[in-house]
């Protein structure tokens, strides 16, 4: 290592000083100094291996997405050529694309509120103190940490419209049945209700955690004010979760922006295009059918900005709220 | 978390009735998380189901008689589709290679962004957080061509570099923050003694660091175990499949009515993370906490 220490030595650092030691004292105090300072180049070799990996494979394929989007490039083609705007003008006239970010959108709407308010009535009942705390958010929780697929087979099992158990007890309730997942009315939300299955749990502790942050003493003042449950609930618990209110609404938006796996397990699309979302079409596109590099990628840098657009958003609502 | 005080525990009433409400709340909800486990239990009990007796009306919640049958097909038989025991091999190596590779980077990475002043250092740390917010989508064409120019497709490296990089930034976030908390006399004590960046970071760091390293190992294993859309596309050989890419391919192999294996092979996916789960629910909580709150 260098001695080209540009860093200031900390005030802990003790007597030893740099220049001190440069000024011909003892050796003992020099070797001591010599300790003391480091190259400038320490932090970067402990940051090397990382930043090789973060710049690899996160920042280089965002930026070569990019350049690819303004191409012709195709799966297995060696040459390809600039061409503008092009792929950008396709995605004008791509119906199946509109249909997928209709789609994507519809999914997104639809299961924001069940995915706000589900976990969040769990978590303020679970936050009074009950026996069997632990266990009960264990089992809500469980799901979470099931792959999309295996998630998505076992819902597929569960909905089977002629044998699955799902259509026996609505049937045996009274309720009228049908192909849940290939009805086109019906088959979002059957993807929605098996999200929501799985993602409860990751929410829940979120908000629990969130829950925890609230002063007790707020609820004994309103207690001793003589507001009810119903009351304190609107009156201190949400608006001092907004935050994280905020923040499980955000991540949920960016994530169903790139829905895929449950839809590809459950419908593949169908029926018809009715549950086709943007990730499975640029899958599609790159992948599958025309393995066309420059149009997909002109799909993710579409995708790319409407999520950016989002993220933005949130650190716009969340400034301010430094507290959590 | 199940050690810290309810927020609401300082109302908690005294009284004999608020104590009967409190358990009858606590029963109510103990029906309804044994109704939202009734899918995962459906797909146990059926996997376990001799094939004459799944499809049967109304549906039998007691697999008896019982039978390993099906676990026995998908792990060993290659009749069908890629061996799911193949599979679960493949994303044990994946799983455990992502980790290491996480825990190595991240921690290395985030030492001096915590411990040291330079030049730079909030940069990094800005664009590291910053990259959080890049859907994974939107890199999957490009880190294909480049996966493919490295001669990476269908092998482990192809899956463990992509999958780290992914969660390389959320590990320098969160060991950065408990790096934070470790007191500063500690190293100034070493650093007085003759020791250098590295051995502070090695023998004084890191063992500090056990519960948190801990938490940013799961949340590795479990993103790297269900990752689905990456592999789907990165491999194209059936025994270099992990197992949510040879379970998605599993649904087509079989005709729909046979569940049976299918429920295996999901089933079997489930173990490793359930047992996880069961040994270290703590440290999970903790990890999906920071990771939201502070994310």
């Amino acid at each position: 290592m260098g001695r080209t220490a540009v860093e200031a030595p900390r005030p802990l650092h003790g007597p030893g000083s740099p220049d001190a030691a440069s000024k011909g004292a003892p050796a003992r105090a020099r070797r001591r100094a010599r300790h003391l300072r480091e190259s400038a180049l320490t932090p970067w070799l402990f940051l090397a291996p990382g930043l090789l990996l973060f710049v690899g494979f996160r920042v280089y394929p965002l930026l070569e997405g990019l350049y690819l989007s303004f191409t012709n490039a195709r799966l297995g083609r060696a040459q390809y050529a600039f061409v503008g705007l092009a792929n950008y003008e396709r995605l004008l006239e791509d119906s199946r694309f509109h249909v997928s970010l209709w789609n994507t959108g519809f999914y997104t709407v639809a299961s924001t509120l069940p995915i706000l308010a589900i976990p969040l009535g769990l978590a303020v009942l679970l936050d009074r103190g009950l026996p069997l705390r632990t266990l009960l958010r264990s089992a809500f929780f469980f799901p979470f940490t099931l792959s999309v697929v295996t998630v998505g087979l076992a819902w597929l099992w569960l909905l089977d419209p002629v044998v699955g158990p799902f259509n026996y007890y609505l049937k045996a309730a009274g309720v009228p049945v049908r192909s849940w997942l290939a009805d086109p009315a019906t088959a979002m939300w059957a993807i929605i209700l098996t999200t929501v299955w799985w993602l409860t749990g990751y929410y829940l502790v979120i908000y629990l955690a969130g829950l925890q942050d609230i002063p007790p003493e707020l609820y004994e003042a309103a207690a001793i004010d003589g507001a009810g449950g119903v009351r304190r609930f609107w009156a201190i618990t949400l608006p001092l979760l907004r935050p994280v209110l905020l923040f499980v609404l955000v991540t949920h938006v960016i994530g169903s922006f790139q829905v895929f796996g449950q839809v590809f397990i459950l419908t593949v699309g169908g029926p018809g295009d009715a549950t086709r979302t943007v990730v499975q079409h640029l899958y599609e596109t790159a992948f599958r059918s025309f393995f066309h590099f420059g149009s997909a990628s002109a799909m993710a840098w579409v995708l790319f900005v409407i999520v950016l657009g989002f993220s933005l958003l949130q650190f716009r609502l969340l400034r301010g709220h430094t507290e959590y | 978390m199940g050690s810290l005080p309810p927020s609401a525990a300082a109302l908690r009433p005294r009284g004999g009735a608020a104590r009967w409400r409190r358990a009858a709340l606590a029963g109510a909800l103990l029906v309804l998380a044994t109704l939202w486990l009734l899918p995962a239990v459906w797909m146990a009990v059926t996997s376990l189901k001799p094939t004459e007796n799944i499809v049967r009306m109304p549906p039998e919640w007691i697999p008896w008689p019982a039978t390993l049958a099906h676990y026995g097909e998908v792990l060993f038989s290659s009749s069908r589709t890629a061996r799911i025991g193949r599979a679960f091999l493949n994303s044990v190596v994946v799983s455990v290679g992502t980790v290491v590779v996480v825990l190595v980077t991240s921690a290395m990475a985030a030492y001096p962004l915590a411990r040291m002043r330079f030049l730079g250092r909030d940069l990094v740390f800005v664009v590291l957080v910053g990259s959080l917010m890049i859907p994974n989508a939107v890199v999957l064409v490009p880190q294909y061509v480049l996966t493919q120019r490295l001669g990476w497709l269908s092998t482990y490296q192809g899956l463990i570099v992509p999958e780290a990089a992914v969660t390389f930034a959320f590990g320098v976030f969160l060991l950065r923050q408990f790096f934070l908390t470790i007191p500063g006399e500690l190293e100034d004590a070493a650093r007085i003694d003759g020791a250098d960046r590295w051995r502070i970071f090695s023998r004084i760091v890191l063992p500090l660091s056990q519960p948190v390293l801990a938490a940013l190992a799961i949340f590795a294993f479990r993103s790297a175990w269900n990752d689905f859309l990456w592999p789907l596309i990165a491999v194209n050989k059936a025994e270099m499949f992990p197992l949510p890419v040879a379970l998605s391919f599993l649904r087509g192999a079989y005709a729909s009515e046979s569940y049976g294996p299918i429920m295996a092979g999901a089933t079997l996916s489930a173990l490793p993370l359930l047992l996880v789960f069961l040994v270290a629910n703590r440290r999970i909580v903790e990890g999906v906490r920071v990771s939201g709150l502070k994310g």
